[in-house]
């Protein structure tokens, strides 16, 4: 397909996805409604949970604790991500713009791995605050896990997040949808997780199985982006 | 015509079933740990097998869907999703029945076989409620987006017994460690389940069609679950200690015909509806 030249149509796919994240960054920033209810609601969970547990017997959970605070703050974020291009009909914009799809799938995952990674940045001293934890296991496993276990929920998770925008409840679908196809990853995540932080047993087969997973589900997200983008 | 071949098919479906049945209930030989408990895997791994090959097939459907936008393509994919959801409910009833017996639980939480099957039924309810929830004609285009990722899982679960610790007998069947018998009546077991999984899907498929003709979308969902479910944790709670292990077999065989039984009464139900409405309209 021939791309016309126009203003902010020109340039590569990478700029492409550029003009994307930095379009989906500079909203949030302004704004920042996403970032601080998802910064919140992650707060209360891990507030509500330090009641719930007793310190000295909380490490074996922890795995499962943070994820479940990552999981549900990235589905607020995802849900709003796209929720706001309906806003104007921005979204039949793109559909109709010659820039191809799979950029702007690529400028949501990054601009969407962005926030939500800083999230994990800024909860992280909560956590070490709230549960008095420190990794057994070498650091870099842990982030290595963090890394890939975000960016599966995020891919996954803005492609599904562009399919559920489609249906009649749109909010309500992106749980239904993401969180059992990203069981697997999120089984491997916890484990990986507890396994380091816990420092019994290496998480190198999780980390094996989330990078395969992460390579799987981004090359289907990729091949059906567009599909889902123009079904109508 | 089509109906009388549906009629034979049918019976010979009946046949087949209850001759299967049969063997596996009486001709089979008692295995020596579990006793007659584990005849329940007559009703099991059929019931697992055809699951898989049904979401396959919804995988291949959805695939060509995609390629050629044929509504008969996507018919086949919606009844491949449906029926293999009530096979695999019957998957993950049995399983605990007999495990209850087995292990003495009737979950393993941390048994990936368990697990990922369970994800496996979870992916397919949710690309069923996907499917009633959409709007107007980008139903199936989703769908079909939805069917290709629930299928990339699906070796995942397929190898989760080789790949991870589990508890769970691995795939036996063509193996010399069993008696030539049972792997017989295994075969004729998964053939007779399989002939009577394309029975219902041929039955599933022509209603769906007759819902695409009168463009019904909008289908009732079994109310009978809700008391289903709603009697199921009784269940739980009121075993006894000590059951006789025998009544754990029927407890399988009830629990796998019950879903089936109920599967097809619900299936009629619809029909007599569908027809109604195709009456009304005018198509059909």
């Amino acid at each position: 397909m021939k791309v016309h030249e126009g203003p902010g149509m020109t340039g590569s796919f990478a700029k492409l996805a550029w003009i994307n994240v930095s379009k989906d960054l500079r909203l949030e920033w302004r704004s920042r409604d996403v970032f601080n209810s998802m910064m919140f609601f992650a707060l209360i969970v891990v507030v509500v949970f330090s009641f719930a547990f007793e310190r000295e017997d909380s490490r074996p959970v922890m795995g499962g604790l943070i994820w479940i605070a990552f999981l549900f703050s990235t589905t607020m974020a995802l849900n709003q991500s796209w929720a706001r291009e309906l806003r104007n009909g921005v979204l039949d914009a793109y559909r109709v713009s010659p820039a191809p799809a799979e950029a702007l799938f690529l400028g949501k995952v990054i601009g969407n791995f962005i926030l939500i990674t800083l999230l994990e940045c800024l909860m992280a001293p909560l956590f070490v605050v709230f549960y008095n934890l420190s990794s057994v296991g070498p650091l870099w496993q842990l982030v290595v896990v963090t890394l890939l276990g975000t960016w599966a929920l995020v891919v996954n998770g803005t492609f599904f997040a562009a399919m559920s925008i489609r249906t009649r409840n749109r909010e309500l679908m992106l749980p239904l949808l993401l969180l059992p196809i990203s069981i697997p990853a999120v089984l491997s995540m916890v484990t990986g997780t507890t396994q380091v932080l816990s420092g019994d047993g290496s998480p190198n087969v999780q980390l094996k199985f989330l990078a395969g997973f992460c390579v799987i589900f981004t090359t289907a997200c990729f091949l059906l982006f567009e599909t889902v983008l123009n079904a109508e | 015509m089509k109906t009388k071949l549906f009629f034979a098919f049918a019976a010979f479906c009946c046949l087949f079933l209850a001759y299967g049945t049969y063997q596996g209930l009486v001709v089979a030989p008692t295995e020596e740990t579990m006793g007659d408990v584990q005849r329940i895997f007559y009703v099991h791994v059929p019931a697992a097998t055809v699951a898989f090959t049904l979401f396959f097939v919804n995988f291949l459907a959805s695939i060509y869907y995609l390629w050629k936008r044929s509504p008969q393509a996507d018919a086949l994919a919606a009844t491949t999703a449906e029926v293999g959801v009530v096979f695999c409910s019957v998957v993950l009833i049995t399983g605990p029945i007999w495990a209850r017996y087995a292990w003495g639980v009737w979950w393993s939480p941390w048994d990936m076989r368990l697990n990922t099957t369970l994800m496996l039924w979870l992916l397919y309810v949710s690309y069923l409620v996907m499917r009633r929830s959409s709007t107007g004609g980008s139903t199936s285009v989703l769908a079909s987006a939805l069917a290709i990722f629930a299928f990339l899982d699906v070796p995942i679960v397929y190898m989760a017994n080789r790949w991870f610790r589990t508890h769970h007998p691995p795939p036996m069947l063509f193996t010399p460690r069993i008696d030539p018998r049972m792997g017989h009546i295994m075969s004729i077991n998964m053939l007779a389940f399989l002939c009577f999984s394309v029975l219902i899907c041929w039955f599933r498929y022509e209603m769906e069609r007759t819902a695409q003709k009168i463009n019904a979308g909008h289908i009732q969902r079994a109310a009978g679950g809700a008391v289903g479910m709603m009697l199921l944790p009784a269940v739980f709670f009121a075993t006894p200690g000590h059951v006789a292990p025998i009544s754990y077999l029927w407890a399988g065989y009830l629990a796998a015909w019950g879903i089936y039984v109920g599967y097809l009464l619900f299936l009629m139900s619809k029909l007599a509806k569908l027809k109604k409405e195709a009456a009304e309209v005018g198509a059909g």
